[in-house]
C-alpha cells in the first residue's frame, strides 16, 4: 500500500500517538440519581498499537471513548493524547468512527470525507486530493460521487473510516464500528481495518462486544467490569501478524478468548 | 418511477373532459324543455360557456378587437391594442405573477429565517410562542383590507398580503424541521470540529430542507391567493382586477378566462416547485434496501 503521497508530508514519528488515561472517572448528573459511568480508569496505549476495549453492555466504553474524543469532559482524572490533554474535539489529533456510519445523507461519499477539511477552509483542490486518497485507502475507489443511500452498510462504514482518516490524525477511536454489519461483512471489514492500520501505522482504540473480534484484531485487550466501569484485566495478544482465519480455531486464540469471557461473566 | 398510463385511464379522462365541456356548452339549451333536469346554475349568464370564454380570451388577449376582427401582428393592431388596454390578459398575468413571486420570496425567506432561529433556540421559542399562536389564529386574509389601506392600491399591498399568508406556513414547517434534527448529525459535525455557525450551515439547513419544501407547494398557492384577494380589494392591474372588472359588467366569460388563466398559472408554479424539490432533495430518493 502506498503511503499517503502528495498530501502534506507526514513524519513517521508524527503518524501515531500515545493515548494516556490516568484515574479517569465520569459521573452523569441526571434529574434522579447520579450515574457513575466510569471509575478510576487508567490506560496507556503506546504509539502505533491496536488496543481493544471490551466489557459488558453499559459499562462505560462509549463514555470513555467520548472523553478521549473531547466530546465529553471527565469528572476526575486526566486524559492526554499525543502528549497533550484533550479538552475539545480536535480532529487533527483524534479521528472517530461510530457504530452508525453517521454520514450526512445530503452529501456524496466524497463530500462526506472532505467534510472535516471543508470546515477548516482547505482549498477545494487539496480536499479532493485528500478525499480521493482516503477513499482509495479504504478500498472505495470510484464510489466518491455516490450518496450514502446508494452504498451498502459496509461501504458506508468504509466512508466513515475514510472521513476519520482524512486529516491523518495520529489516533483513531472506533466505537463498535462493525456491530451493525452482518457476520461476513464484519469479518472482511476486520481484515480491511488491519490492512489500513498496517498501511498508516496509527494508534487505534477499538471498542467491541465481540470477543472473537477483540482477540483477532488486538495487540492488547483491555477488559472492563460492569458499571461503574473499571479495568479488570489487560492481555497482550501475542499471536503473529498478519492474522489469519485459521488462527480463530487455534488453542492460543481460544484460551485468550476464554480468559476474557471469564472476566465478563463474573462481572455481569 | 414513471409508469405508462393505461389506455383506458386516458380514454376515461378524455371522455370526462368532453362530457363536461359539452354539458357546459349545450346543456342549458335543454333547460326550457326539461327544467327539472338542468339546474339554473348552468345559465351562461352565471357560468358562460366554452365558446364564449374562448372568444373573450381572444379579445382580452388582444388577438381580436371587440368588433370581432383579428388584430394583425404585422400591421401593428396587436401592439396598438396592447398599448391601449392597460389591464389586458398579458399585463394582468404578468403583474399578478410578479407580485406572487415577490410575496412568495419574501414569505419563504423570512419564514425560513425565523423558523430556523426559533427552532434552534429553546429560549426564544419559549418567549415568542404565545405571540405566534395568537397571530397565527387570525385568518390572514382578514388583514387584506387593512394592508391595502396602509400600502395603497399599487403592487406593494399585494406583495405584503401575499407575504403575510405565506410566512407562517413556511415558518411553522421550518420550525418543526429545525426541532426534529437528528442530534447525532450535530454531534458528528461538532466532533469533526464544526463551529455553531458551521453546524447551522452544514447540518441544520440541509436537514430542514425536506420540511421547508413540504411547505413550498401550498405556499405558492397561498401566495397567489394573497395577491388575488389584494387585487379584489383595490388594484389598477392584475388578474384579480380583471375578475372584478368583468363582474362589474356582468360578463361571466371574462371571469372564466381569468379563472382558467389562474388555474394554468397555479399548475405551472406547482410543477416548478416539484422540479426544484426533486433536484435539491435528490439525495433523499430511492433509499437502498440493505
Ligand atoms: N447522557 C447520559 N446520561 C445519563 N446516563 C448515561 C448517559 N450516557 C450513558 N449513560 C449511562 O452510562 C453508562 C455507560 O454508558 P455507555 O458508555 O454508553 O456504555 P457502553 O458503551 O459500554 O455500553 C450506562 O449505564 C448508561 O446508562
Ligand atoms: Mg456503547
Amino acid at each position: 500500500m502506498q503511503p499517503l503521497a502528495n498530501i502534506t508530508p507526514i513524519k513517521p514519528a508524527a503518524r501515531a500517538g500515545a493515548v494516556q488515561l490516568g484515574g479517569v472517572g465520569l459521573v452523569y448528573k441526571t434529574s434522579g440519581q447520579d450515574v457513575v459511568a466510569v471509575s478510576d480508569v487508567s490506560i496507556e496505549v503506546k504509539p502505533g498499537r491496536f488496543a481493544v476495549l471490551v466489557g459488558p453492555s453499559g459499562c462505560g466504553k462509549s463514555s470513555l471513548l467520548m472523553m478521549m474524543a473531547g466530546l465529553r469532559h471527565q469528572t476526575s482524572g486526566a486524559i492526554s493524547i499525543n502528549g497533550a490533554p484533550i479538552e475539545v474535539p480536535d480532529p487533527d489529533r483524534v479521528g472517530v468512527v461510530f457504530q452508525e456510519p453517521s454520514l450526512f445523507p445530503w452529501l456524496t461519499a466524497e463530500e462526506n470525507v472532505e467534510f472535516p477539511l471543508t470546515l477548516r477552509g482547505v482549498s477545494k483542490q487539496e480536499r479532493r486530493a485528500k478525499a480521493e486518497e482516503a477513499l482509495q485507502l479504504v478500498g472505495l475507489d470510484g464510489f466518491g460521487k455516490r450518496h450514502p443511500h446508494e452504498l451498502s452498510g459496509g461501504m458506508k462504514q468504509r466512508v466513515s473510516i475514510a472521513r476519520g482518516l482524512v486529516q491523518d490524525p495520529p489516533v483513531l477511536l472506533m466505537d463498535e464500528p462493525f456491530a451493525a454489519l452482518d457476520e461476513q461483512t464484519r469479518m472482511t471489514m476486520g481484515d480491511e481495518l488491519l490492512r489500513i492500520w498496517a498501511a498508516t501505522g496509527k494508534t487505534i482504540v477499538f471498542v467491541t462486544h465481540s470477543l472473537t473480534e477483540a482477540v483477532y484484531l488486538a495487540d492488547e485487550v483491555i477488559v472492563m467490569s460492569a458499571r461503574p466501569g473499571r479495568i479488570v484485566d489487560r492481555l497482550e495478544v501475542a499471536l503473529p501478524r498478519p492474522r489469519t482465519f485459521e488462527m480463530l480455531s487455534g488453542d492460543a486464540f481460544g484460551s485468550l478468548r476464554d480468559r476474557i469471557w471469564r472476566h465478563i461473566r463474573k462481572s455481569a | 418511477m414513471r409508469m405508462r398510463r393505461p389506455v383506458s385511464t386516458l380514454a376515461w379522462q378524455v371522455l370526462i373532459c368532453v362530457a363536461v365541456l359539452s354539458i357546459w356548452q349545450w346543456g342549458y339549451g335543454l333547460h326550457g324543455s326539461f327544467p327539472w333536469l338542468v339546474p339554473d346554475l348552468l345559465d351562461p349568464y352565471f357560468v358562460s360557456k366554452p365558446s364564449e370564454i374562448f372568444g373573450q380570451f381572444l379579445i382580452l388577449g388582444c388577438f381580436k378587437s371587440k368588433l370581432g376582427a383579428f388584430n394583425g401582428w404585422f400591421n401593428g393592431d396587436f401592439a396598438r391594442c396592447m398599448a391601449r388596454t392597460e389591464n389586458n390578459l398579458w399585463i394582468a398575468t404578468a403583474v399578478t405573477l410578479k407580485n406572487t413571486f415577490f410575496g412568495f420570496l419574501a414569505g419563504v425567506s423570512s419564514g425560513f429565517a425565523a423558523g430556523l432561529v426559533l427552532g434552534r433556540s429553546d429560549r426564544l421559542s419559549a418567549i415568542f410562542q404565545p405571540f405566534i399562536t395568537a397571530v397565527n389564529s387570525i385568518p390572514r386574509i382578514a388583514l387584506a383590507p387593512i394592508i391595502v389601506l396602509a400600502f395603497g392600491i399599487g403592487d406593494m399591498s399585494k406583495v405584503v398580503t401575499s407575504w403575510i399568508v405565506v410566512v407562517f406556513l413556511v415558518f411553522f414547517n421550518t420550525f418543526e424541521g429545525a426541532r426534529s434534527i437528528d442530534e447525532g448529525f450535530v454531534n458528528v459535525a461538532r466532533l469533526l470540529g464544526a463551529s455553531e455557525w458551521q453546524i447551522t450551515r452544514t447540518v441544520v439547513i440541509p436537514s430542514t430542507m425536506a420540511w421547508v419544501f413540504a411547505s413550498l407547494s401550498p405556499a405558492i398557492s397561498f401566495a397567489l391567493i394573497g395577491v388575488i384577494v389584494g387585487e379584489f380589494i383595490g388594484a389598477e392591474r392584475g388578474i384579480g382586477r380583471l375578475i372584478i372588472e368583468s363582474e362589474a359588467r356582468a360578463e361571466a366569460s371574462g371571469m372564466m378566462v381569468a379563472v382558467i388563466v389562474l388555474m394554468l398559472v397555479g399548475v405551472a408554479l406547482s410543477a416548478l416547485i416539484w422540479r426544484l424539490q426533486a433536484y435539491l432533495l435528490r439525495w433523499q430518493q430511492h433509499n437502498m434496501v440493505e
